[in-house]
């Protein structure tokens, strides 16, 4: 095992689905305590990239190691277990629990009684569901207002876009994790909801000490919050570095804008 | 407002007409010729006469969506378009009738056994076929009138008038039961329960009928704000709360001294559904895990207790002690049946993890197949018995009390057994373990990137199903004495999914309703035991049609069912009935749209 220098480290992760290269030998790393932004054109692999580090998928060649461990092969609820936790690029909630428990199942993975303590209501058990309650409220608590109070009681599916958006951050924050990816985060959102994500992610880091990896499309987000942008095409990094090195590298204009026209 | 178009009205008519003519083909009429419900005339065979026209003209005087406007019908187009559709049927209906005489009904009758003389004279009310058409088809009028009065006449007539019919056909229907209370209580029942028809008196139907459309009355004249009272003194005051269980525990503790063996008997059949019904609302109510091979665990429940009990094979050579077995007390053997059947539920999904919806479905199918073969086979005879099955099965004697022999007792084992189940199932739906499982349900992907192992609480849901199946199973044997491989088939896994899915899927209470009516009444009035899975059938099909969520809804379940209304419909409809009602079943209830978006 080499010493953990790197919260996450993907070496050479390779992902094809049938012909199609979504990822090939993709190289990236994420120190803790770090705010990496991850951009590309559609289709570049970045959610692909989510779903590899994540669980979801396993990766056809290649290595991912979280805190210098690999862990490739393991079971998505196993990763989220180790400290990885996520939002989905399409919001999905449980819809018909409300939102509190919604963020109560965030902390499922932190938790352990069992039927036993379940069915006789042991008092060890009653006293987790109550920390379960009171960490969940603290999760919903970090968007302010907006998920408190009475909303605490609705189904989720009765929320609005953005605080679906919200509630998928909550839960992922209830999972009590190390690092959280966000894979965009601002998709749908008005510019002002934008604004207040932006100064969200960079809270996530600050206050709560996490390192968090966001797949974006709003520059102003990723300017706003990015101490590391990484940028990818055809499933290859094609550029890192900060902002404006990553704005400027002739590579990452041209997969967005095309080659310049000759002439 | 509005009227009902043409088409609708005629081909309303013509289903009645063809619903009626299946009802007389199946036997039904005959069947219930005699039955008596009120005084002499109003017989269950004249109520199924007149039914098939009523629901047609109910249905086609129903409220339609023009243009994304909700239309209701007036009375008068109302009941003038039922009329119309009841004549339809009457006259479809006649012309069978006819046709049947014309062509002889003993060359039908090859085909269609139950057309006989008496179901001729019967619908022609004893007049022979041209003579008595005509009365055919007035009550079929009749009928459709009544059916458009009960959907477009003023709430304030209707709606008591159906409660108050309502009441007079149940206790009419219920003519074995209620007397029965009435003389254990030291009543006289005569005046309301002839005894030569045993259906209800005139004298009595009317009392029934002031009593029931009068507590309606009273019932919404008090008003919305006195509803709401009683709704939320109902689920929120503990006092209440508290009282209204000890209500129902003594009801149910005084229900077999109140109703005699017979019907005990009937209640011991209901609680043995509850508990296979509150077994499979685990693995399908709560974890969304479609199991339709559930009779395995009913049949490993019930074999494994007569192993374990002592019971004897039976064989043509007399009784055979099987190839394994123990002599336990019953109250022992029942938490080692249960263990081993968690552990058998593991078996089950272990290899079906990986599986979900329909594929789920049949391979559970598939394995429930597999072991009713297996009861009935040769292979597992040293056993089980096969074919033959066994016998002998313990007495599960506690406190003098033995329910083997005495159905009262046995509805006291029953109770105890389901009020456990019950009491496990509530436990855990509101644990972290539910909430798993509810996230499972809604999105096992999601479930999982969540931190939910969804292998484990897969394997959990039909561990518990599994031990309170056979919980169920050890119920059945211990009551029965006997167990052969007839009592395991597919229609034990059926019956209780069907007992699941009519009472309100992850509903607790909903499962003792579903057993009720699906059990019970079948079981209650023996005149209908023939017509068993069509009952099934039919109540599956109008509960899915009319009442999605159940008889008793899981509020979760309802809000699932409400959502694509609130998000979609509601704007569209009529604002202050439906928004209301959706708003009704969804807490809190939004549209959706939270006024900081508006800003």
């Amino acid at each position: 095992m080499s010493a953990p220098e790197h919260l996450l480290e993907l070496q050479g992760v390779a992902k094809h689905f049938g012909g199609l290269y979504a990822l090939s030998g993709l190289d990236l790393h994420v120190e803790a305590g770090e705010i990496v932004s991850v951009i590309g054109p559609n289709g570049a692999g970045k959610s692909t990239m989510f779903n590899v580090v994540t669980g979801l998928y396993e990766p056809d060649d290649g290595d991912v190691r979280f805190r210098g461990d690999s862990i490739v092969g393991l079971a998505p609820n196993r990763i989220t277990r180790l400290g990885i936790s996520r939002t989905f690029q399409t919001v999905h909630l449980f819809p018909n629990m409300t939102i509190l428990e919604n963020a109560m199942v965030g902390q499922h993975c932190r938790t352990r009684s069992g039927v036993f303590g379940s069915v006789l209501r042991l008092p060890a058990t009653r006293r987790e569901e109550e920390r379960i309650r009171v960490r969940a409220r603290q999760s919903l608590g970090f968007f302010g207002s907006r998920l408190a109070g009475y909303r605490e009681d609705q189904p989720a599916f009765a929320l609005s876009y953005a605080n679906r958006r919200r509630l998928e951050m909550a839960r992922a924050l209830a999972t009590d994790p190390v690092m959280i990816c966000l894979d965009e985060p601002t998709a749908g959102m008005n510019p002002r909801e934008t604004l207040e994500l932006r100064d969200h992610i960079v809270r996530m880091r600050d206050e709560l000490g996490l390192t968090v990896l966001v797949i974006e499309h709003d520059m102003r987000v990723v300017k706003g919050v990015s101490d590391r942008v990484v940028a990818l095409d055809y499933g290859r990094k094609i550029a890192e570095g900060t902002y404006e090195e990553v704005a400027n590298d002739p590579q990452v204009i041209e997969a967005y804008l095309g080659t310049k026209a000759v002439g | 407002m509005g009227g009902v178009p043409k088409r609708s009205i005629v081909r309303g008519g013509l289903i009645g007409g063809g619903v009626a003519m299946y009802v007389a083909l199946v036997g039904l009429y005959t069947k219930f010729a005699d039955l008596a419900l009120v005084g002499e005339q109003v017989t269950l065979g004249r109520v199924l006469l007149v039914a098939p026209a009523l629901v047609a003209a109910y249905a086609v005087t129903r409220p339609r969506v023009v243009m994304g406007e909700r239309v209701t019908v007036g009375f008068g187009p109302g009941v003038s378009a039922g009329t119309v559709s009841g004549f339809v049927t009457g006259v479809v209906f006649a012309a069978a009738v006819a046709f049947a005489d014309l062509f002889g009904v003993e060359r039908i009758r090859e085909v269609f056994v139950s057309v006989t003389e008496p179901l001729i004279d019967f619908l022609t009310f004893g007049e022979g076929v041209p003579a008595g058409l005509p009365f055919l088809v007035g009550l079929c009028v009749v009928g459709g009138a009544i059916g458009a009065f009960a959907r477009t006449a003023p709430a304030e007539i209707r709606r008591p008038a159906s409660v108050g019919v309502s009441a007079v056909l149940l206790l009419g229907l219920l003519q074995r039961i209620v007397p029965i209370v009435f003389v254990e209580l030291g009543y006289e029942a005569d005046w309301l329960y002839s005894p030569t028809t045993k259906g209800l008196t005139w004298l009595g139907a009317i009392g029934v009928f002031v009593a029931a459309a009068g507590a309606d009355v009273l019932w919404h004249r008090a008003g919305g704000n006195a509803r709401q009272r009683v709704r939320a003194g109902v689920v929120g005051r503990p006092a209440t709360r508290i009282g209204l269980f000890l209500v129902l525990a003594a009801l149910l503790v005084a229900l077999p001294l109140l109703l005699g063996t017979v019907i005990s008997e009937v209640l011991g059949q209901v609680m043995i559904y509850v508990l296979l019904g509150l077994g499979l609302n685990i693995v399908v109510g709560y974890a969304g895990l479609l199991d339709l091979g559930y009779v395995a665990f009913f049949a490993f429940g019930a074999y494994t207790t007569g192993l374990l009990t002592g019971a004897m094979l039976n064989t043509t050579t007399g009784a055979v002690e099987p190839a394994i077995s123990a002599d336990l007390n019953f109250f022992i053997a029942v938490w080692l049946v249960v263990m081993m059947a968690a552990g058998v539920g593991v078996l089950i999904g272990a290899p079906v993890l990986r599986l979900r919806g329909d594929y789920l479905a049949i391979v559970t199918l598939g394995l429930g197949e597999i072991v009713s073969v297996i009861t009935a086979s040769k292979w597992a005879q040293p056993l089980i018995g096969g074919p033959q099955g066994m016998r002998g099965v313990t007495k599960a004697e506690i406190f003098g009390l033995n329910p083997q022999d005495n159905p009262q007792h046995f509805y006291y084992l029953a109770l105890a057994f389901v009020l456990l189940a019950a009491f496990v199932s509530w436990r855990l739906a509101a644990s972290r373990i539910g909430r798993a499982w509810n996230a499972m349900r809604e999105d096992e992907q999601v479930a999982n990137a969540m931190g939910i192992s969804t292998t484990k609480f897969k394997l959990l849901a039909f561990a518990m199903g599994g031990a309170i199946g056979s919980l169920g199973g050890a119920l059945f044997a211990v009551g029965i004495g006997s167990l052969t491989p007839a009592s395991f088939e597919i229609l034990v896994s059926i019956t209780a999914l069907a007992v699941v899915i009519l009472g309100g899927l992850g509903s607790i209470p909903g499962v003792a309703v579903g057993a009720l009516v699906l059990i019970g009444l079948p079981g209650l009035l023996r005149e209908f035991e023939e017509y068993r899975l069509l009952i099934y059938g039919g109540a599956i099909v109008a509960i899915m049609v009319l009442r999605p969520q159940g008889l008793i809804p899981n509020i979760r379940r309802s809000r699932e069912l409400a959502e694509e209304e609130v998000s979609q419909d509601a704007w569209a409809r009529d604002v202050s009935g439906e928004v209301e009602a959706v708003a009704a079943v969804v807490p809190g209830g939004t549209l959706g749209v939270e006024p900081e978006d508006l800003e």
